[in-house]
Order: structure tokens, then C-alpha cells, then sequence
């Protein structure tokens, strides 16, 4: 099947293309140029006053395992609006077809589950597998797993660790490596209630700090495309400002990314003790080449908040709306807590939030280093995604909004300061080349020959920013039509990313003794291999390259 | 646990009958008979009765393997025919789910857009025991190997719960190792009514206490051992009550288990639930503490989290002008069936082979495994592989967080339920 695409506004960063007027080709869900066609074009869609950009990623967001399934069970009483969309589940706890749905209809293709528990990894994939139209990931949890910390006890090598990580991205079908609140899930199992970037956990005498250098070394000397993916220590804590600069020092200038960075730029200064710190943050962010982040932006309204962080969520459970909450520890693995919560524009702390968001969005000098992300659900769904694009790009919509929230917030910010306003050229580039470049994804973000045909078609006529983005005219994905005219189509199955870097398999024997022993499992139950991705889980995987050979 | 070693003839199974799910065991077959061992080289008589348990689902002289209409023999294709016209005249089919792994439980899930009908399982009414609190107030949780390794003291709730996981105390509760406890050293407490003979030989092995009391007594006996008021219950002396607080305060990580189904018979089963969990929470407050509810052995669990991530709702549901809607009164199974709601049950069964109840007012449409007996004669019977068994599948553990991969280890030409629900579909 041979498509045309006939004069579109494209939209391609990666290959330096800005809004430049041309003709898209695609062959058998692929990309091709011109001249590499073979037979007659089967179909010309007519983009003239369209644009077309690549499918967009969305690089974190919680849409598959154990937590989301707690708090789709948890938040059933809100379960009511958006009924008639194939079921009744509410966009804050959606059910995985109703995320996929809602997902391609606002043309994103390609989206990662940040918080895979090796030992849940099962279920994370077998929950995404089920979601329509979209490629999904994972990044695996690791750091706070008593395997690995016993490692770093007894002093383990640097290439032994590195089995360990590789072993791991291969038995979970993961594409990265994770790690929340570095060793403070693990302390917390032991009734520590808190855990600084320097502080030594009691049982395992290992500091967050160490935790981060060993797996962002590992990392990179695997040659993993995705730096690893950090969640800081001390969430939402006024002051934590300073153990996200900590956790940054950590990683020895090697790759690392930040995620949900407004969560973790939180000053204390003023009459109430918290302030924004976003321009110390971002001061980093541009100063330091291999630092990225997303934002996770906070919207004002009804959410739930998930995460791996047990200690931070059990913390926080008294600001639970409604009151309910659940915290869990797993498998000697990891562990997670959920908290619903309610972002109130009234209230001081949330508007802070809402503002420092912004302002890191804002201070960010290169777009290719930021990504769009509400943390979904924690910040606020996915769906508010065009609101946010609007926010950026508009500067008087934003100003509007900031007016409305306590006065107060202006002497503890910026953000009524910054004049910036986002190019549809960034906004380009944060939700597809970017992530696509930081995750290692050759054929995603981009319309260069081979590519995968997922691509997003906007109304170029429509005026307003939010619901252009929202409701794009049409929406492919492997080249075949699945949104047209705004509403779905076809159903159709994505694929699972992942990378394999290589180990030796001797760590399998050490980890065979340590499961007999300890865990309540077997070693072989807990590898998933290709043929059961797509036996019985459902879901075919592409295995993407290392960047390099591995260095140790 | 020292294991033996594992001979060429023999491969690892995972256990599909509890939901324990226990991976240790070994099976030997000639592809249609097989027989099943430890890899314990000291097998314990709650693993002994687990592997004679497993071996009989064996193929035996009353199993049935060929499909029935009305009691008759037919071949697939007319059984499946039959079953169609059935469903062509249904108006409000209801599928009762007895136990099926997460192929089945899509598949199922299709069945009923197709046909426009409801979905519950049969044990739902204990799965809203436990959601409840998740659903009510929240509640701090912990897993098996959680427990295993850091469980210091254990409560355990209830009467019957041992007989439903049999080897819940050997694999989790008073493991051969623990990585940061002393297994030796851990401490079991049983609050409820056991059996006298089977605590009486639990103590002679383990470090074990007892409470006996009514099952309704508990929320006040919780009470009693924080220091909350001072009731007087029944046969609970004082002096057990100071003997018991200590263990508990001195405990760093406290684990309380219990399996909703013991509580069917009190007054209050929600109250129960809830008052385990408050006490958990307050011992929160200064050291550690967790719940560790377990479910029943039907599949429970992996039909609740397979239809809560495709719909929203773990069960009770309905395809209905375009959309699954929930309503855990209106889709309740029994009432459904028991007030004729419904002109057609669709009962898949594929775990087990206990007794199920047909209503001869209705039709009945039975896919099920080759053991299965019931009360009386459905109209079509379609035998079906069981998963661990005569195919590979996924099915979830008792806490939720850990789903295991089962084997096939015969091949006795058994469809699975998915085949066939894709097949009618
Ligand atoms: S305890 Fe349960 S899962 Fe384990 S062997 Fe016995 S029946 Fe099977
Ligand atoms: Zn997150």
C-alpha cells in the first residue's frame, strides 16, 4: 500500500524541517522518498493546510501495572463521566482501551510506562498490551530491590552491577532504568520515614547517592539510549531543591534524567515556608549538557496521585481527596503508594505548583532537553496535554489564569515575569524528536526514510492552539488510517519497544540461589521471554540498538 | 528448604490451584498421564496434600472428554452449532466465571460486547469484602515475599484460611529462610477458631500463640490488644491478652493475613475487614505493619485485575448501548440467577472440578474441564483444557502484584476456553 501525503505543512525537527510545504510518502507503514517507491500510489490524502508532524511521544506517563489497576479499583465512584466510550471509566483511572482511545484521538502514538516493577512487569505488559493503536515501553524499577542493595553492600563490581542492570532490561522487556527515591523505598520497609541524597539507609548503610552513581554508570557503560530516568529523593518537601541538585551531582556528569521535575524544585523561602526554586533548577538544566527532565505540570482539578515513592505517599496520605489511600510494599522489589488527590487553585501550595512548572518550562533554553509530560495521572490526566501546549505558547491565557490565583504567589515567583512563548517548532520538538532521540527510538519522532508512518495531521485553519492539538483531523499509525475526521476508525495493536544489552549469564546462577532462597518465585517465572510477550501476553516487542558496544 | 535435583524426565509446574501459585513443583508425563513430586527432598504433609491435589485432574474413567448436547455425545462442530442457536435466541445471557487464566477472561470479555451480556464471578462476594476497604478508606499492603522476608510477627485471621492456601505457613509465613528477620525467630498469632488438632501440631513445630474466639469478637479483641477500651469478651482472659500485647509491640514488621471467605458467617464481614486494617494503620504510626489478604482459589484475583484494567470494574459488569457499565447489585450472579433475570448461563469453569449448581429453569451452557460435576445436566457441555495443565497461561497471585506464567505439561487435544469463547464470538 503506497500513501501520499500531498502538501502538508511538515513538521520534522529531527531532519531540520520547519513548517516546510512538501509531499510524505509511505509504503508499507513505513516512510519512503519518492524515488524509492515501487508501483502506483494507492491513496493521496490531501494536507494543504494541514499540519503533519510525527506521531507524538509521550515519555512518561502511568498507564499499565499493579498501581494503575489499585486506583481504577480505588476511584470507581468517579467512574461515571465519559460514559458512552466504550466503558464507564473515568479519564483520571482510565481502563487501558479507553487510554488508548483517548491517546490516539489526541494523536499521540508511542507512550512509556515509567514505573515497571520487575516483579509486576507481567502484569504492567499484559495491561498495556490491551491498550489499542499505541507502541508502548517500560522502564524498569531498580534501587531500591534488596538483590541490588545487598550488591552495593558487599562492595559488587561495577561490571557485576552492570550484568545485574542488563540481566534486568532483558527479563522485564524494558527499554530503561528507573529508579524512585533511591533506597528510601527500601528504607522505608524498615522504618526509616525519610532519607536524604547523603544519608546512609540503616539496614543497608548505602546512601541514595551511591545508588545513583552505580546506575547511571551502568547505564552508560551498557550503552543504553535512555540516561537513567530519576525520581529524587525527598518529594514535594519545601527546600528539596537542594537533593535534586544533590541527586544531579550524582551521576558524575554522566546521562541522567529528572522526571516530574516540578515535584522536586520546591524552595522554602517566605512567610509560608515554600517557594519556588525553579531558577536554581534551571540554571542546571541549561548549564549541564547531559541533564534532561520532564515536568510533570500540575492542572487544577480532581486526580490520583501513584507512584513507586511508598515513603513520600504514606507521607502524604492525610492530603488524600477523597479520603482514601493505599500504600504497598513488594516483593523485596519495590513498592507503591496511592493517593487521590484534588490540585485546588485556591489553595496556595497547588498554585506554587502550577506556577513552577511553568516557570522550568519557561527557563528552559533548549526544547530538546524538556519534555511535555503532566507525570500522568499525578500532575493531571494526559488529556490536559493540549491545555498545557496552550499555556505555553500563549502567553495572555497564561497571564489570565495567573491572575486568578492567590495574589500571594507573585512574591514567591516569576512566572508573571516571563515573557516566553513556545514555537509550534518546540513544541515539535519536546513531544516528538526529543523524546524519541533521549529514548533511542531510530524509527519514531521523525519523517526520515524507514521511518514508522505514525503522523498526526492538525487543522493548520484552526485558531485555537488547545483544540487543535486536541482533536487533530486525522491520525496514522503504520501508515493506516486510525482517527479520521476526529473519530477513530480502525482498532489496531501496537508494539512493545525494548533494548537488550548484553550480560554474562553467570549473574543468572547468583540470582538463580538468591530467588530459591528469598523470593517466592522462581527465577524462570519471573524472566519474560519474546515468545510469551506474544503467546500470551499480547504484544509483539522491537528490540532497539545499544548506542554502543559495552564498555565494561 | 534443601531441594533435590531435578531429573531430565522431569519439568517445573505452576501450581494452578490455589492462589498461592506455588512454582516448586515437578511433573513427569507421558503426555497424556502425569504425575507430580516436590523438589523438596523433605516433603511436608501440607505439599503432600497439594501434589495428590494436583494429580487428581488426572484423566480418569468419569472424565469427560468428548462435548455433550443434553447428555448425548456430539463432536465440536455440532456442540458449538447448538450452543449458537442458543445464543442467537438469548436476551440477557450471564457468563459466571468459575475460574479462568487472563486469556479467558479477554476472551470472555468479547464474548459479552458481542451478545450484550453480563459478567461476575462466583467468589465476587468475598472480592468486595477486600475491595471495600480499598474502596472505603485505603489500607497499607504488603506481598508474599515481603512477608516471607520481613514478617516478623504474623496475625493470622480466621478458620479455614490454611486449608485453602495449604502451604501458605511453610512457603511464606514460617519460611526456611528470611533475608532480614530470623525465620526461626518469627512469630505466629491465630486470632479465631482453628482447628484445635491442627494448631496442636503447628505448635509443636513453630512459635506459635492462639486466640480463640468467635470470628465477630475480633474488632473488639483488636481493640483489647491496643489498649482501646476495655470490654470483656468471652473466654479471653486477661492474662492472655498481656501476654500477646508484647510480641506485638516489640514487632517491626507486623504482617496481618486472612481470607475474606472465613468471615461469611459473621455478623459484620466489612467490620472485620475494617478493623484488621485500622489496626494496621496505628501500628504504622511507629513501626511497620501490613495486611496480606488472601483470595480464594477460583481465579479470583486474576479475573478482578483483568477486568478492572479493561473496563474499570473488577466485576459485575455489563456491555450495554455501547459501553460496560457496573452495577455490583443489579449483575450479581445469584441473584440474577436465582430470581430468573437471565434465559441463559454461560458457567466457565476451567480450574476446578467441585459440585456447580445449574438452574434446570434455565439454559445452561457449561465450558469446563474435563472433571467438572454439577448438579444436574446442562443443555451443552464443551470440556476444556486447564491452564497449567493442557496449556500455557497468566494467572495472578493471591496479592495482586505477582502473576505467574503457567506450563503445559500434557496433551490430551483439550480447546481452551479462549478457542472456544473466540469460536461462539
Ligand atoms: S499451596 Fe496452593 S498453589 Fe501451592 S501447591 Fe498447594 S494448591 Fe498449589
Ligand atoms: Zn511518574
Amino acid at each position: 500500500m503506497n500513501i501520499k501525503l500531498e502538501s502538508g505543512n511538515i513538521f520534522d525537527p529531527q531532519n531540520n524541517i520547519f513548517n516546510k510545504k512538501m509531499d510524505l510518502y509511505i509504503a508499507d507503514g513505513k516512510i519512503i522518498s519518492k524515488k524509492n517507491i515501487k508501483g502506483k500510489i494507492n491513496k493521496i490524502i490531501n494536507c494543504s493546510n494541514k499540519i503533519v508532524m510525527p506521531g507524538a511521544i509521550d515519555m512518561h506517563t502511568h498507564i499499565g501495572g499493579g498501581k494503575v489497576n489499585i486506583a481504577r479499583l480505588m476511584l470507581e465512584d468517579f467512574h461515571i463521566e465519559n460514559n458512552k466510550n466504550f466503558d464507564s471509566s473515568s479519564i483520571i483511572a482510565p481502563s487501558t482501551i479507553k487510554t488508548g482511545l483517548k491517546y490516539i484521538e489526541m494523536g499521540y502514538t508511542t507512550c512509556f510506562e515509567p514505573a515497571l516493577l520487575p516483579v509486576n512487569a507481567r502484569q504492567a505488559h499484559s495491561e498495556m498490551a490491551d491498550i489499542p493503536f499505541i507502541d508502548k515501553g517500560g522502564y524498569a524499577l531498580l534501587g531500591n530491590d534488596d538483590f541490588f542493595l545487598d550488591l552495593l553492600r558487599k562492595k559488587a563490581s561495577q561490571s557485576m552491577i552492570n550484568d545485574y542492570v542488563a540481566f534486568i532490561l532483558n527479563a522485564t522487556q524494558s527499554i530503561g532504568i528507573k529508579v524512585v527515591n533511591p533506597g528510601g523505598i527500601n528504607a522505608f520497609k524498615f522504618n526509616q520515614r525519610a532519607l536524604n541524597v547523603d544519608e546512609k539507609s540503616k539496614y543497608y548503610n548505602i546512601t541514595p547517592r551511591d545508588i545513583i552513581s552505580k546506575l547511571t554508570q551502568s547505564i552508560y557503560d551498557l550503552g543504553i539510549a535512555h540516561p537513567l530516568h530519576v525520581h529524587c529523593s525527598n518529594l514535594g518537601i519545601p527546600g528539596n531543591y537542594l537533593s535534586t541538585i544533590e541527586t544531579i551531582k550524582a551521576a558524575n556528569s554522566l546521562p541522567i534524567h529528572l522526571t516530574h521535575i516540578q515535584f522536586h524544585s520546591y524552595g522554602n523561602n517566605g512567610d509560608k515556608a515554600f517557594s519556588s526554586a525553579s531558577v536554581e533548577i534551571s540554571n542546571f538544566l541549561n548549564k549541564i549538557p547531559n541533564l534532561t527532565c520532564d515536568v510533570g505540570q500540575i492542572m487544577f482539578g480532581q486526580t490520583v496521585t501513584m507512584s513507586g515513592d511508598s515513603m513520600s505517599q504514606y507521607r502524604n496520605h492525610n492530603h488524600a481527596h477523597p479520603k482514601k489511600w493505599m500504600c504497598m510494599d513488594i516483593e523485596c522489589d519495590a513498592g507503591c503508594g496511592i493517593v487521590p488527590f484534588k490540585y485546588k487553585d485556591k489553595s496556595f501550595v497547588n498554585a506554587l505548583q502550577w506556577v513552577i512548572g511553568l516557570e522550568i518550562f519557561l527557563l528552559a533554553e533548549d526544547p530538546w532537553k524538556i519534555f511535555l509530560t503532566t507525570d500522568h495521572p499525578n500532575g493531571a490526566p494526559f488529556t490536559s496535554y493540549p491545555h498545557l501546549i496552550k499555556l505555553l505558547m500563549d502567553r495572555s491565557f497564561r497571564n489570565d489564569i495567573l491572575k486568578q490565583l492567590p495574589k500571594s504567589i507573585r512574591d514567591h515567583s516569576i512566572l508573571h515575569t516571563l515573557k516566553r512563548e513556545y514555537s509550534l517548532n518546540e513544541i515539535a520538538i519536546m513531544t516528538r524528536a526529543a523524546p524519541a532521540r533521549i529514548l533511542g527510538l531510530q524509527n519514531k519522532g521523525n519523517f526520515s526514510e524507514g521511518s514508522d508512518a505514525d503522523i498526526t495531521i492538525y487543522d493548520k485553519n484552526n485558531k485555537d492552539i488547545e483544540n487543535m492539538f486536541a482533536h487533530p483531523i486525522m491520525v496514522l499509525k503504520d501508515g493506516k488510517v486510525v482517527v479520521e475526521n476526529g473519530k477513530v476508525k480502525n482498532y489496531l495493536w501496537g508494539k512493545t519497544q525494548t533494548i537488550k544489552p548484553e550480560y554474562d549469564a553467570s549473574i543468572e546462577k547468583v540470582l538463580n540461589k538468591f530467588f530459591d532462597r528469598y523470593h517466592t518465585m522462581k527465577l524462570d517465572n519471573y524472566i519474560i521471554t519474546e515468545s510469551e510477550m506474544s503467546n500470551l501476553i499480547g504484544s509483539e516487542i522491537v528490540t532497539n540498538k545499544c548506542k554502543y558496544e559495552r564498555k565494561q | 528448604m534443601a531441594s533435590r535435583i531435578k531429573t531430565n524426565a522431569e519439568k517445573y509446574i505452576v501450581c494452578p490451584f490455589c492462589s498461592l501459585h506455588c512454582d516448586d513443583i515437578l511433573s513427569k508425563s507421558d503426555g497424556k498421564k502425569y504425575s507430580i513430586s516436590s523438589e523438596a527432598s523433605k516433603v511436608s504433609e501440607a505439599n503432600k496434600t497439594c501434589l495428590k491435589k494436583i494429580e487428581s485432574f488426572n484423566i480418569n474413567a468419569k472424565s469427560i472428554l468428548t462435548p455433550t448436547i443434553k447428555n448425548k455425545k456430539a463432536n465440536l462442530s455440532s456442540a458449538l452449532k447448538y450452543t449458537r442457536q442458543i445464543l442467537k435466541k438469548q436476551k440477557d445471557a450471564i457468563i459466571v466465571n468459575h475460574g479462568i487464566d487472563v486469556s479467558g477472561v479477554r476472551s470472555m470479555l468479547n464474548f459479552a460486547l458481542n451478545y450484550n451480556c453480563s459478567i461476575d464471578h462466583i467468589n465476587s462476594k468475598f472480592l468486595y469484602q477486600n475491595i471495600g476497604i480499598v474502596q472505603r478508606t485505603g489500607y497499607m499492603a504488603t506481598s508474599l515475599t515481603e512477608t516471607k522476608n520481613r514478617g516478623d510477627v504474623i496475625i493470622v485471621f480466621g478458620n479455614n484460611i490454611l486449608c485453602k492456601t495449604p502451604r501458605l505457613i511453610e512457603k511464606v509465613l514460617i519460611p526456611s529462610n528470611s533475608l532480614c528477620t530470623n525465620a526461626k525467630n518469627k512469630k505466629i498469632i491465630f486470632i479465631g477458631e482453628f482447628p484445635d488438632k491442627l494448631l496442636k501440631n503447628l505448635s509443636k513445630k513453630y512459635n506459635i500463640s492462639y486466640i480463640k474466639t468467635k470470628i465477630d469478637y475480633i474488632p473488639d479483641l483488636l481493640n483489647l490488644l491496643s489498649d482501646i477500651g476495655s470490654i470483656k469478651i468471652p473466654n479471653i482472659s486477661k492474662a492472655l491478652v498481656t501476654k500477646i500485647k508484647p510480641i506485638i509491640s516489640k514487632s517491626k514488621y507486623l504482617v496481618a493475613t486472612w481470607s475474606a471467605s472465613d468471615f461469611i458467617n459473621s455478623k459484620n464481614p466489612d467490620k472485620i475487614i475494617q478493623a484488621i486494617s485500622q489496626f494496621i494503620l496505628d501500628r504504622n504510626k511507629i513501626s511497620r505493619a501490613a495486611c496480606m489478604p488472601i483470595s480464594g482459589s477460583l481465579g479470583d484475583t486474576t479475573s478482578s485485575q483483568t477486568l478492572t484494567w479493561l473496563t474499570g470494574f473488577p466485576s459485575r459488569i455489563k456491555y450495554a448501548h455501547g459501553s460496560f457499565v457496573h452495577d455490583r447489585n443489579i449483575y450479581n450472579n445469584e441473584i440474577i440467577i436465582d430470581k430468573k433475570n437471565t434465559d441463559v448461563v454461560i458457567h466457565i469453569s476451567s480450574l476446578s472440578p467441585n459440585k456447580i449448581k445449574i438452574n434446570e429453569n434455565l439454559k445452561n451452557i457449561f465450558i469446563g474441564h474435563p472433571n467438572s460435576k454439577f448438579t444436574s445436566q446442562p443443555d451443552v457441555f464443551i470440556p476444556v483444557g486447564i491452564p497449567g495443565i493442557d496449556y500455557e497461561g497468566i494467572m495472578f497471585r493471591t496479592d495482586n502484584v505477582v502473576s505467574v506464567a503457567l506450563k503445559k505439561i500434557r496433551a490430551i487435544n483439550l480447546p481452551t476456553t479462549k478457542e472456544i469463547l473466540d469460536e461462539l464470538t
